[in-house]
């Protein structure tokens, strides 16, 4: 009994010194930090993740597991990290435009808005990549917007989701060269492959990050780099801006925040811990390897970089929702 | 010849003392889940998903693909010592089985089990080696409209099979499509059916389902039976006569032909090839009379087919991506929750992991061998544990199981709640398995007949002018019109021969 009763008040103690401590900052962390990745492992977002998680335990000093929370498009992990207790132990990644668009759309009844994420540090910049089979009669982005204005609907692109980054560059595309596709949504990079390879669909439209290595053997064809310069992964694809498609930029972005109401000092050590991590040498040799191109970005960068995103997705979005 | 180097790298890697423990654990755990009465792969495969979440993808993979055939194999014990069949698709070894156990040749019945087993499982292997490569390159022609097509004609098949039940097999199908609906939308991400409650945007979990529906609802009724007296016979003796070595072999032959090319057709499920082995044996035999008397070729007929099949199943999984039935679902499951996608691509890009587990198959069904040889009288001990202890253990693990999944406990939920469902239904005479097949293709449905909508613009005509998808969609149909029109050929097979 005795043993008992010493531990409920053990607990109770250990229950009421959580409550009562707002100033948490000072000695953060102090156990281990989740990182939620609202997409499924072995993915781009989670491979670049798990390398930055890996890179920032050092200077964060405490185990940083990342947790996947896939589905939705996002959706569900997102609404995780909106939802979490804002004390620094729960951060996640936030996919720019998914989280955009995820807001903008009625239908999805989002939980979250805005407001509801402190963007503290940007990871990756992966722009989109216009891509066909090796053997297609689309040899440049022209050809493609040629064809598609003769006969308009015709020609069949491909997305990896509905209001994904790669469905507003579509939309992108066609509002700049004035043609129309036929859209499909298939739900990764792999089903893109599958559908543009045996041919069920004639081009896709993804990152540089999942296809470059079938770019450079050879085995598909990129058209055009959505960007305002060319890739370092793929140098010999020309971008949009040099094609004249000064509109048609469009990219993935994935960085590190956190719910609304973390305290700030939490959030300044988040951030330095891991822009040290980003800018590290051995950060670069790992994410060249697996075609994922650094943007870090902070502090007012990255909160002007992350409403700019909702501005652009705004457009495009309703745009989208009207043809539905 | 490359498949066969990578095949010899993956034997390498298969052989390594990590993924050879891995692959033995989950024998031993698989064959356990076979002997517990109740327990199936399905559930069992479930279950123990949690238990690899700290191994790596390809160790995750082999040791469930052992749980997998482990369960498979083990289910036959009990079938021999207690005429209970340990999984579904041993109640054909039961009928012939049990009855040499009653004659005291028990062993020997064990024995040509196991080794039916080995030879069916290992040479279904060889086959899966040569074919799956090919028809992964094949798979790319397969595109949106020709997977709804095959996904549409599995389903028939598995609601023709059911026999009498068919009516029945129909409504669970359909049930089991409706739960797939729920979660958000997966073109256009609108929420349904979720009554605002978070935890179903991403639909029901199909592992809880899975665990619920099979694993949960069996251990009820087992909870309500008495448990069977274990036959008391001498193990030792287990070397098949001259005679029975000779009646065995073309059993054996046959009965992998049968489990491998059946095993290769989605929605057959591991029932069928054991009963159509069964009923080839019967016909061509010369005293068939024998048969449900202690004929040993029933048992090793069925117990082979029943292993090839097992292994043919993983050719759907491997190259499609396909899962053609509840196991296979719950290991694709598996491959998903590891981040490996199986499809055409998976032999492109995850080369080593891929031919590791296949040659973690041959090593596998090596162990279940050795396993089961000369220890069978160990696992028969197993069978003296009295059922409350059991069945409480086993619910326990499925507790903590199903929280460990998301760390939530509205999975748990989920599963009790199924489990609950499943008993009644199974009180009902209801079938689960089409309901759980519907469970996991039904969003693989959706999301390729909204893509072929999308590709054709809006226009059904396309499943008319693909030969392919033409040819898928016309064979169930015959089928289903065939037991349609002639019920009672269909029922006959199945209660008359194996009466």
């Amino acid at each position: 009994m005795i043993i008992r009763r010493r531990t409920l008040l053990a607990a109770s103690a250990a229950t009421a010194a959580t409550i009562a401590s707002p100033a948490i900052a000072q000695n953060y962390p102090r156990r281990p930090v989740q990182l939620v990745v609202a997409f499924a492992a072995g993915g781009s977002t989670d491979v670049g993740a798990r390398i930055l998680a890996a890179a920032a335990e050092k200077d964060l000093g405490q185990t940083i597991t990342v947790v996947n929370k896939p589905g939705a498009g996002g959706q569900i992990g997102f609404t995780e990290i909106a939802r979490a207790k804002p004390d620094g132990y729960t951060l996640g990644f936030l996919n720019l435009p998914a989280v955009n668009t995820i807001i903008l759309d009625p239908e999805r009844k989002a939980a979250f808005n805005v407001d509801s994420f402190i963007p503290i540090i940007n990871q990756v910049l992966d722009p989109g990549l216009i891509w066909v089979k090796a053997d297609s009669p689309y040899k440049t982005l022209a050809d493609l917007t040629e064809a598609a204005k003769k006969t308009p609907g015709k020609i069949s692109v491909c997305t990896t989701g509905i209001l994904s980054d790669d469905h507003l560059a579509i939309l992108m595309v066609q509002e700049a060269a004035k043609c129309e596709f036929r859209i499909v949504h298939f739900d990764s990079g792999t089903q893109q492959l599958a559908g543009v390879l045996g041919g069920h669909v004639d081009v896709a439209f993804d990152n540089v990050g999942s296809v470059f290595k079938r770019v450079q053997s050879g085995e598909v064809r990129g058209l055009a780099v959505t960007d305002v310069e060319r890739s370092k992964f793929l140098p010999q694809v020309p971008c949009t801006k040099e094609l004249g498609l000064t509109t048609v930029i469009s990219s993935s972005t994935r960085g590190v925040g956190a719910p609304k109401g973390t305290p700030a000092d939490v959030v300044k050590a988040i951030e330095t811990a891991f822009l040290k991590a980003i800018n590290s040498a051995e950060m670069k040799e790992k994410m060249d390897a697996v075609g994922l191109a650094l943007k870090p970005m902070v502090g007012a960068e990255y909160a002007k970089y992350y409403a700019d995103t909702q501005a652009q997705a705004k457009k495009y979005t309703e745009w989208a929702l009207k043809m539905r | 010849m490359d498949a066969l180097n990578h095949l010899l790298a993956g034997f390498a890697a298969a052989l390594s003392f990590k993924y050879l423990m891995f692959a033995l654990v989950g024998c031993v755990l698989g064959t356990l889940i076979g002997v517990l009465p109740g327990l199936g792969p399905a559930a069992g495969t479930a279950i123990l998903i949690p238990l690899t979440f700290s191994l790596d993808a390809t160790g995750a993979i082999i040791m469930l693909c052992a749980i997998y055939y482990g369960a498979m194999y083990g289910g036959t014990i009990t079938s021999v010592l207690l005429n209970v069949p340990g999984e579904a698709a041993s109640v054909v070894t039961c009928i012939d089985g049990y009855q040499m156990a009653l004659q005291g040749r028990a062993g020997t019945a064990l024995a040509i089990a196991a080794i039916g087993s080995f030879v069916g499982g290992t040479l279904a292997t060889v086959a899966l080696v040569m074919v799956a490569t090919p028809l992964a390159t094949l798979a790319l022609k397969f595109g949106p409209v020709e997977f709804f097509a095959l996904m549409v004609a599995g389903l028939c098949l598995v609601v023709g099979l059911a026999g009498k039940n068919m009516l029945a097999a129909l409504l669970m199908t359909v049930i089991g499509l409706l739960f797939a609906m729920i979660g958000v939308d997966p073109v256009r991400g609108a929420p349904r059916f979720t009554f605002g409650v978070e935890e179903l945007y991403d639909g029901i979990g199909f592992v809880p389902v899975v665990m619920g529906l099979f694993g949960v609802a069996e251990l009820l009724l087992a909870a309500e039976q008495r448990q069977a007296r274990i036959i008391q016979a001498n193990l030792n003796k287990w070397m098949p006569t001259k005679e029975e070595r000779r009646a065995s072999v073309g059993a054996i032959g046959r009965g992998t032909v049968v489990g491998f090319v059946l095993g290769l057709i989605p929605g057959v499920g591991a029932i069928v090839p054991t009963f159509m082995a069964y009923v080839i044996e019967k016909r061509v035999s010369k005293t068939p009379e024998r048969f449900g008397k202690g004929a040993i070729e029933g048992v090793a007929s069925a117990e082979t087919a029943n292993n090839a099949y097992a292994n043919a199943a993983m050719v759907p999984l491997l190259a499609l991506g396909i899962p053609s039935s509840p196991t296979i679902a719950v290991l694709m499951g598996a491959f998903i929750i590891n981040g490996i996608t199986p499809g055409p691509f998976l032999f492109q890009e995850q080369p080593t992991l891929v031919w590791t587990v296949i040659a973690s198959f041959f090593v596998g069904n090596a162990l279940l061998l050795i396993l089961n040889l000369p220890l069978v009288g160990l696992w028969a001990k197993l069978l003296k544990i009295p059922f409350s202890y059991m069945c409480t253990g086993v619910l326990i693990f499925c507790i903590i199981g199903a929280y460990g999944l998301k760390q939530s406990m509205f999975d748990v939920w989920v599963m009790l709640g199924f489990g609950i469902i499943g008993y009644l239904l199974r009180k009902l005479d209801f079938p689960i398995a089409p309901a759980i097949l519907a469970l996991i293709l039904g969003p693989m449905m959706e999301k390729s007949l909204r893509t072929t909508l999308e590709i054709s613009g809006g226009s059904f005509a396309i499943f008319l002018e693909r030969p392919v998808a033409l040819v898928l969609l016309t064979v169930p149909v015959i089928v289903l019109g065939a037991l349609l029109l002639r019920p009672k050929t269909f029922s006959k097979l199945r209660e008359s021969d194996v009466d």
